[in-house]
């Protein structure tokens, strides 16, 4: 059960990944193309994942590649972008069961990498651009996903936090860029941004499952080494030390609950240590069911149902959010900003120290039991220029002490305060 | 030790029945090549419990709605500290969880799993509120359910539901109201609790690194024979008919969101739960991704990538949902009906039987890869009366004739409904 990563580079800037454990009955195939997040680009890099979904040279349809897709015993597969710190992640991810489990004895795993890779690699062009239906479908496709932002408020308010939080820096940028852009772009420029990435991309690809992954590092390799590429090399984006000053922004909206979320600055965490110690602050601090953020504002003080702290250890901050009465905003505000005092002078128990490191390390343990909790840990190693096990992150975080968490603490500084709330105007704000 | 195997041919997995003294059953699988293990401990009762009686009691009782799920969140507290207190002096991730049919109480762990069951066992089987404590939490599930308020998805699909049913209490969120839960006092949770947590209605189904004897022994530890008593539910009348066929309600949202839903004929448990999987084979061949009025449909511009379709099906219901966002709902309304009716005409067509029933077979086999999901699917199979693993052969013995049979029979316009969230 050790599920260390090997890794080795396929040909220029382009790595396999691969984490095999006999205890699945699948294998999961991630290819990842690392862009540094840019504001002239972003929205047409973005579009392109939704444009390789849809069919290849070699499948030049989309219900037939639906329909081979069934055939593989109902592969997943799965287009989108991510975001990690600076970068823009075009991800492409084919997911099936492990050649054994058949009912036939068929070969999957083979014939998903020479299906994830002619996606990747070779596709479906007209005259050397898009083809002009899919183009407008999935242009259109992104411009309301950029708009259906709003429709879930928790993770709204938090975007619209962070937007007011990274103003002026790269972090800004949002995944799927601006729907101005969306609007605008054709499919030539669109083609560009594909073979931008392709070209300039750092490509990480990752192999996980039981299977034997040889057969499809193969076809990557083949198909790769044929491109003429010029990658990036990776750069840790700088981050902002702490809050110049403490900005509070309002947007109003039909909602019944108000969003209250705060943005902290915790500055650059440059050493491994400096990084757990400021993930086990965040999770003693509002991470669990016994942080202090849960027993206060929830518990105590029955002000939400939810108040949670996560730390963002590639931007340097921690969010804190909460879903509240608007009437009791001020008071959740105080007791969240009280509580992270409390962390910061020491005012926890050596109990509550050892439960999060606990807690903390238990979930590590879970996290080489699913595809995706390796593949979310793993990929997370290789964008921090680390090759750490779960394993390893649980003994480092198991030996800090108190004075390090109070130290990670005491680099907080609030920067952000942001509230969605109802329309109905001041009806409760003078409390 | 009364173990019985359970084994699938298949897969050569297996696991392990087990009827403790106190009335409880257990299901166990251990799984010692994964780090984790993962433990449910369910009771039959969900937000559609809402009048009943034990062989004891003379007269049914109808309690407010949410009482279920305002149950679950009173149990994690005794009279010495909260169960979440416990948990985190073993490092396991605790949660719960209510549904319509059934409740909830889990764990997660990698370590000190021994002291973890028997936390599991115990704060469940020993319930402590007091007017206080109980007052405690209206703020609190205030809160959660305002959250859901403001939840599109959330919305879209009660309000479908409260289209389709007319009666059954399916039709009422789950959290229940804040008026509803305001008339939720301690006496009425111990009515509830009395009457479902009997351990002899309960289930323990754990997965994943552990020994079966810990989890045996933490039980003669802890938990005493339940006298054996009979619950009665009352269920309302459902008729067949649907109760409206649209409804619609502005919220903020940036494009219409529509669930779609077609009310089938319930059979017993078992034959929902074991339908529920000739659904998905169904549900793929008429609106999957490799369908040809998927295509149609994305092509058109009506549908987008959040597409999806479900079987949604519980103790005494049933019902085909399809969701996603349209600028034109009410097109896809029309041309999914069209479609099914073509269907029906024609019969399903065989290269698509094929292609759907492998894609829903690899889908289950690859669910029972993680600890969490055998856990979940070994409870409900024993709530639904049948093994786990039948699952796998009803997918593979599926005929094509049954599938025709079952949409010819339970998809009927007459009998579906939409429901729309429009942008305010």
């Amino acid at each position: 059960m050790s599920n260390k990563m090997v890794r080795r580079q396929l040909c220029d800037g382009v790595y396999w990944n691969a984490i095999t454990d006999a205890k699945f009955k699948a294998n999961r195939i991630s290819c990842n193309l690392i862009l540094p997040l840019d504001a002239e680009t972003v929205t047409d890099t973005a579009v392109v994942p939704f444009l390789l979904r849809r069919r290849f040279r070699d499948c030049p349809d989309f219900t037939r590649l639906n329909e081979r897709l069934c055939e593989l015993y109902g592969a997943s597969l799965d287009a989108d972008v991510r975001k990690h710190g600076a970068y823009q992640i075009l991800n492409l991810s084919i997911q099936t069961l492990d050649d054994r489990y058949t009912m036939d004895g068929e070969l999957l795993t083979n014939k998903c990498a020479e299906l994830a890779a002619g996606l990747l690699l070779d596709p479906y062009f007209v005259d050397g651009v898009f083809d002009e239906q899919d183009f407008e479908l999935e242009r259109r496709s992104l411009v309301d996903t950029i708009e259906s932002e709003i429709n879930d408020k928790r993770s709204y308010a938090i975007s619209r936090c962070q937007s007011v939080l990274f103003e002026g820096e790269p972090f800004a940028i949002k995944k799927y860029g601006t729907k101005e852009r969306a609007e605008a772009m054709t499919r030539q420029s669109a083609t560009e941004a594909y073979h931008r990435a392709v070209r300039d991309a750092a490509v990480e690809i990752l192999f996980i499952g039981c299977g034997d992954g040889e057969g499809a590092a193969k076809i990557f390799a083949d198909r790769f080494s044929r491109l003429k590429r010029s990658p990036i090399a990776h750069r840790e984006a700088s981050t902002k030390a702490k809050a110049e000053r403490v900005t509070e922004k309002t947007d109003r909206m039909d909602v019944s609950q108000s969003k209250l979320v705060m943005g902290f600055r915790i500055g650059e965490l440059e050493s491994q240590e400096e990084k757990n110690a400021a993930k086990l602050m965040a999770a003693l601090y509002g991470g669990t069911p016994f942080s202090r953020l849960f027993l206060n504002v929830r518990e105590k003080y029955s002000l939400c149902y939810y108040c949670a702290a996560r730390l963002d250890k590639a931007t340097g901050t921690m969010l804190v959010d909460s879903g509240v009465e608007a009437a009791n905003k001020q008071k959740a505000q105080d007791e969240i900003l009280n509580q992270l005092d409390v962390v910061r002078n020491g005012e926890f128990t050596d109990e509550e120290l050892d439960n999060t490191i606990l807690a903390l390390t238990s979930a590590l343990g879970s996290v080489t039991d699913t595809l995706g909790g390796m593949e979310g840990w793993y990929l997370d190693q290789i964008l921090s220029g680390s090759s750490q096990s779960p394993e390893e992150n649980a003994r480092q975080i198991s030996s800090l002490t108190r004075e390090q968490v109070m130290e990670a603490a005491g680099k907080v500084t609030l920067d952000t305060v942001y509230f969605l709330t109802s329309r109905e105007e001041n009806a409760h704000e003078s409390n | 030790m009364n173990l019985t195997e359970i084994r699938s041919q298949r897969l050569g997995d297996r696991y392990y029945r087990y009827q403790h003294s106190s009335g409880l059953t257990m299901l166990l699988c251990p799984k010692p090549e994964f780090s984790s293990a993962y433990a449910l401990f369910g009771a039959e009762v969900g937000s559609i419990d809402t009048t009943f009686k034990t062989s004891k009691d003379g007269d049914f009782v109808t309690v407010p709605a949410g009482i279920a799920h305002y149950l679950e969140h009173k149990l994690f507290e005794s009279e010495d500290g909260d169960a979440f207190a416990r948990y985190a002096k073993t490092g396991a991730s605790a949660n719960a969880y209510t549904s319509f049919d059934k409740t909830c109480y889990l764990f997660s762990c990698s370590e000190n799993f021994k002291e973890s069951i028997e936390i599991l066992l115990d704060f469940v089987t020993h319930p402590y509120f007091t007017e206080e404590t109980v007052r405690k939490e209206q703020g609190i599930i205030g809160q959660e359910i305002k959250m859901y308020d403001d939840n599109p998805d959330w919305r879209v699909l009660f309000n479908l539901l409260e289209a389709l049913y007319q009666n059954n209490p399916v039709r009422v969120d789950i959290a229940g109201t804040v008026e509803s839960i305001a008339q939720i006092d301690a006496d009425l949770l111990y009515r509830c609790y009395n009457t479902f947590y009997n351990l002899n209605n309960m289930v323990l189904a754990v997965a994943g690194n552990f020994e079966i004897d810990t989890v045996i022994e933490a039980a003669d530890r802890i938990l005493k024979p339940a006298e054996n008593l009979s619950i009665e539910a009352k269920v309302p009348d459902e008729p067949r008919e649907v109760g409206e066929h649209r409804v619609e309600i502005k919220l903020p949202v940036a494009m219409p969101m529509f669930n779609i839903g077609f009310k089938e004929l319930p059979g017993s448990k078992r034959e929902n739960a074991l339908g529920q999987v000739l659904d998905e084979i169904l549900l793929e061949i008429i609106a999957g991704e490799a369908s040809p009025l998927y295509r149609r449909l994305y092509d058109a511009g009506l549908i987008n990538s959040t597409f999806g379709t479900e079987s949604f099906t519980g103790r005494d219901y049933c019902a085909a949902l399809f969701s996603g966002e349209s600028r034109d709902p009410d097109r896809v309304y029309e041309e999914l009906c069209a479609e099914i009716e073509r269907i029906q005409r024609e019969g399903v067509d065989a290269a698509a039987f094929a292609r759907c029933k492998k894609a829903i077979y690899g889908r289950y086999i690859r669910m029972l890869s993680y600890v969490d999901d055998i856990a979940s699917a070994m409870l409900q199979a024993h709530f639904s009366n049948f093994e786990l693993y039948e699952l796998l052969d009803v997918i593979a013995d599926c005929e094509i004739e049954t599938l025709n049979a079952r949409l010819r029979d339970n998809f009927a316009r007459e009998y579906s409904a939409l429901s729309v969230v429009a942008p305010a």
